[in-house]
């Protein structure tokens, strides 16, 4: 599902990310701890084809995000950790202006976000809210950015077969995620 | 199909992201409305027919090519950096959109943006009783949009290349100016042909640099 190939991210020769060599399988789970909030963001961002490696070798279902990145981000739902504030009159509003993004049925895209937002209980509505809206495309491989360890259980039951891959700054929130 | 496909997610895009900024929007044209009041009318009183042209022309063109010019310019770079765009632009990235629909979707939105300040300007010059003839405030829109284009390249760069391309952005707009005012006729058109040109240019580029941008976060207390 995502395998990663010395993959690293430099940005004016400072080495941001990396290098990384990893392999998830299709339904499977990976959480890894990295030193700082910024490299776990950029790691899961290449592992959702949002940044591109510099060196080394990403692929998304045998995808290379360089060259075929909307075939990568369909099999991906990426659910971000900078949230500050939900931008949207509605959560119905939200789950249209990502169903048009995603080429899918708004009516149903809204049903669909609605289930899913019923099973995800007590998740404030700044992660609970994206984690819907990313499950709405039903991807292959669902990317957390940071998630919280006490919403483990939830996201695992709300994902389903969903391979996951989660990025954390530490050790504890990511065994919650392993 | 294909084509409904990106239509609608360009709309959604130029929709959410027109939303977020509405209160920009709206001092932009109140900017812009307050400047075409009180911009100065008069042309000085002269027997000589090329030096009348050029007072009547350069009064039409200066206040809507270089006010409108830099706060199109202003729009441009407003839109990217504050954090409700930020959480609009992740969700456009991780969308299986084409750099170039996104280029053309945040492209459209300070175009749209200009264009209403600018009709604000021309509406406040007609109030005041000295409207810029339709085919001036067509060059100078042309230009306005021009300078929007070119500046929205600026923030997809950092330091120096920034300020480069706000200048280039001022730039490109004082060249139409000196065409429309200096040339007549042929000016004007020439004036529209630039302007279509360093358009296209522009979008492009920001197409092509908007594909290679990488969203990384910016350095903060979290980071």
């Amino acid at each position: 599902m995502l395998r990663m190939q010395k993959a690293e991210f430099v940005r004016n020769t400072e080495r941001l990310a990396g290098p990384l060599d990893l392999e998830l399988a299709e339904g499977a789970r990976l959480a890894l701890t990295f030193p700082t909030a910024r490299e776990a963001s950029i790691v899961a961002m290449m592992a959702a084809a949002v940044v591109k490696a510099t060196t080394g070798n990403v692929f998304i279902e045998e995808f290379d995000p360089r060259i075929q990145p909307t075939q990568c981000k369909r099999s991906v739902g990426y659910v971000p950790h900078e949230i500050p504030s939900f931008v949207f009159s509605s959560f119905e509003r939200y789950i249209e202006y990502r169903a048009a993004l995603w080429s899918l049925d708004p009516e149903r895209a809204v049903a669909h976000a609605k289930l899913l937002l019923e099973q995800l209980p007590g998740i404030h509505e700044s992660f609970a809210y994206p984690l819907a809206g990313a499950l709405i495309a039903s991807p292959r491989m669902l990317v957390l950015e940071r998630p919280q360890s006490v919403y483990a259980k939830q996201i695992f039951d709300v994902a389903g077969n969903c391979a996951t891959f989660s990025t954390h700054i530490s050790a504890r929130e990511a065994a919650a995620f392993a | 199909m294909s084509e409904r496909k990106h239509t609608s997610a360009v709309a959604a895009i130029v929709i959410a992201r027109l939303r977020i900024q509405r209160r920009l929007l709206l001092w932009c044209c109140a900017a812009d409305t307050l400047v075409g009041c009180i911009q100065p009318h008069g042309i000085v009183t002269t027997s000589d027919p090329l030096a009348a042209r050029l007072a009547a022309h350069s009064v039409w063109l200066a206040g809507p090519v270089f006010f409108c010019s830099l706060l199109g310019i202003a729009v441009a770079l407003a839109q990217r950096g504050d954090e409700g765009l930020r959480q609009l632009e992740m969700c456009e990235q991780s969308a299986p959109l084409f750099g170039r629909e996104r280029a053309r979707a945040s492209a459209l939105v300070p175009c749209i943006m200009a264009t209403v300040a600018a009709f604000a300007y021309w509406l406040a010059q007609y109030i005041s009783g000295f409207a810029a003839p339709p085919v001036f405030f067509s060059v100078a829109l042309a230009a306005v949009l021009a300078a929007t284009l070119v500046a929205l390249s600026a923030t997809l760069r950092q330091k120096s290349a920034r300020w480069f391309y706000v200048l280039l952005a001022f730039g490109s707009a004082t060249i139409v100016y000196f065409f429309a005012v200096y040339f007549g006729a042929p000016g004007l058109a020439i004036g529209f042909l630039f302007c279509g040109g360093v358009s296209l240019i522009a979008l492009r580029q920001y197409g092509e640099a908007l594909a290679r941008y990488d969203p990384i976060p910016r350095v903060t207390h979290e980071y």
